[in-house]
């Protein structure tokens, strides 16, 4: 079975979140409780302010899955129901049809880290 | 002598006005009375004053159509100031003026004072225009304001004190005693405990030695120092060299000038301690600087803070003994009492069913775990220092995270009005 994982809506004005980490691997499972991303929100979007209202998420399964394709690298910008990456229930399923679901997943404010796309990017 | 321009006016003629509402301010200047150019200057370093109005009863307001000639009549201090001139009048019940004591309505006073970054940034319009490295406003009702309340907090305490018009005009109407309010800009340098007692503690050969640090950075790369190196630079001595704990103040009220010791009370935020500093490496001290400020640096003074410092952590002990620190040291220096800001600790954002899949310690990875963990260390403190937590956790739960703080730390109107009656509460016990 296909799942999508699209870019959540987590709060009702954001007009979209930055990829600030990844770590699920192509072709490799991901255990329930398994990291996926961290994004950034942004709620001034691209308007620089000086004190931007920004905060962190990640995403973390709740299921296993394969993760078949990945649609998105470090620093890229995408709006709420952007298909973030596709995965599939088994592992050597055809990457074919439309997803039967969106992925499982929980989503926690997290604390910013040196690790995140932002801490390296001089964007 | 004081010197005014002409009336701005922030409401229209027949506007119904709250009593202590700014309605119109003008701005001021002052000169040694007798002999001017000869005696010291008033305000010294403070050449932004300005003194807003506000009715002391309800009302309607009839602008007087002389009060303001426009254009830069309305900026210059071209006219003498004569607290006789009648600008407006107020249609109030006599009830309202009676109850008030008042035959007729006077103005009450809300003075404006900003120390600008430089002069040379030309804003002239507005509540204390330009970038100022220090604004305050004492309500110059009496003889002498009341206590002074210093903010060096960052967003989430500048926006409670300074106000949507960042003219300090919703703490004037909301506070029933005289008082003073001081708000130290936060950009670039996050006034965290750790700077803040570095900067009361600092000798003259210190920062002279800072100075002359950064002097040698902006010299040393391959190409000529961007505008924003020198601006970023600029910024950064000016801050360094400063210690607004240490700051008296000058007033003017209606029966001359005063002069008042430091802030009886300082507002912190609890957001400006960053589990992470730089660290000079051989000069010794900290600074926090958030990243978008960072960025506005220009690449001289960015490879400088990249080489010149490195990252400290900290754990909550270390900022725990970091606060107390500067409440013992600035307590027994100055009496100045301390007022916290706490964090917001919880979002309707997230839908963690389990902890199993986030590393321990929770709080040095989930925000709201480490934003409960550091309001925790505050009220540990508590037991043994005494200062004031303004719960900014209890009041944004209450009112609704999502609606008044979406990203956890930027208030809405009517939770920094909540805020900044508790700020009052406190105050008025000192």
């Amino acid at each position: 079975m296909l799942l999508d994982l699209k870019m959540p809506l987590v709060m009702p004005d954001m007009p979209g979140a930055r990829i600030e980490a990844i770590y699920a691997t192509v072709g490799q499972a991901v255990a329930i409780g398994g990291k996926l991303c961290d994004i950034s929100v942004d709620l001034a979007g691209a308007f620089a302010q000086n004190c931007p209202p920004i905060s962190y998420y990640r995403l973390v399964s709740r299921e296993r899955a394969w993760l078949r394709r990945a649609m998105v690298v470090g620093g890229d910008l995408l709006a709420p129901a952007g298909i973030l990456a596709w995965f599939s229930t088994e592992a050597d399923e055809p990457l074919e049809g439309p997803a039967a679901r969106p992925m499982r997943v929980t989503t926690a404010g997290i604390l910013w880290h040196p690790a995140m796309w932002s801490a390296t990017s001089s964007a | 002598m004081v010197r005014r321009s002409g009336m701005h006016w922030l409401r229209e003629d027949g506007a119904l006005c709250r009593p202590g509402e700014v309605v119109a301010y003008c701005d001021l200047s002052v000169e040694p009375a007798r002999f001017p150019g000869l005696a010291a200057q008033p305000f010294a370093g403070e050449r932004t004053l300005q003194v807003a109005l506000a009715p002391r009863v309800a009302g309607r307001l009839r602008i007087d159509p002389s009060s303001s000639a426009g254009g830069l009549l309305d900026t210059l201090g071209v006219y003498g100031w004569s607290a006789g001139d009648v600008i407006a009048t107020l249609e109030a019940s006599p009830a309202d003026l009676a109850e008030a004591g008042l035959e007729a309505e006077t103005f009450r006073l809300l003075m404006l004072a900003g120390r600008r970054m430089t002069w040379i940034v030309d804003v002239a319009a507005g509540l204390l225009p330009g970038w100022n490295s220090r604004a305050r406003a004492w309500w110059a009702d009496g003889d002498e304001p009341g206590p002074t309340l210093l903010c060096l907090g960052v967003c989430d305490a500048s926006g409670i004190i300074r106000g949507d018009l960042s003219g300090f005009v919703e703490m004037f109407e909301a506070t029933p005693f005289p008082a003073q309010m001081a708000h130290v800009n936060e950009h670039p340098l996050v006034p965290c405990a750790p700077y803040l007692l570095e900067q009361f503690l600092r000798t003259p050969a210190q920062y002279e030695a800072i100075a002359a640090d950064i002097t040698r950075a902006l010299g040393q790369g391959a190409a000529v120092p961007a505008a924003d190196d020198l601006v970023f630079a600029a910024a950064l001595l000016t801050h360094l060299g400063q210690s607004p704990l240490r700051d008296s103040y000058e007033a003017l009220t209606p029966t001359g000038l005063c002069r008042r010791g430091p802030a009886e009370a300082v507002l912190l935020s609890l957001a400006a301690e960053s589990r992470s500093l730089l660290r000079h490496k051989t000069l010794g001290y900290s600074l926090l600087i958030y990243s978008h400020d960072r960025l506005a640096a220009g690449a001289a003074m960015r490879r400088w803070l990249e080489s010149a410092f490195e990252p400290v952590r900290r754990s909550l002990r270390d900022i725990r003994d970091d606060y107390a620190r500067l409440f013992d040291t600035i307590g027994a220096a100055t009496g100045t009492r301390f007022l916290v800001l706490n964090e917001m600790s919880s979002s309707g954002r997230e839908d963690i069913s389990s902890y199993a899949p986030f590393d321990a310690p929770l709080g040095d990875v989930l925000a709201n775990v480490a934003a409960k963990d550091a309001n925790l260390m505050l009220h540990d403190l508590a037991e043994t220092r005494d200062f004031h937590i303004v719960d900014v956790d209890a009041a944004a739960a209450e009112l609704g995270g999502g609606a008044h703080v979406p990203d956890g730390i930027h208030q809405s109107a009517m939770l920094q009005a909540r805020l900044r009656g508790d700020i009052l509460d406190i105050l008025a016990r000192l």
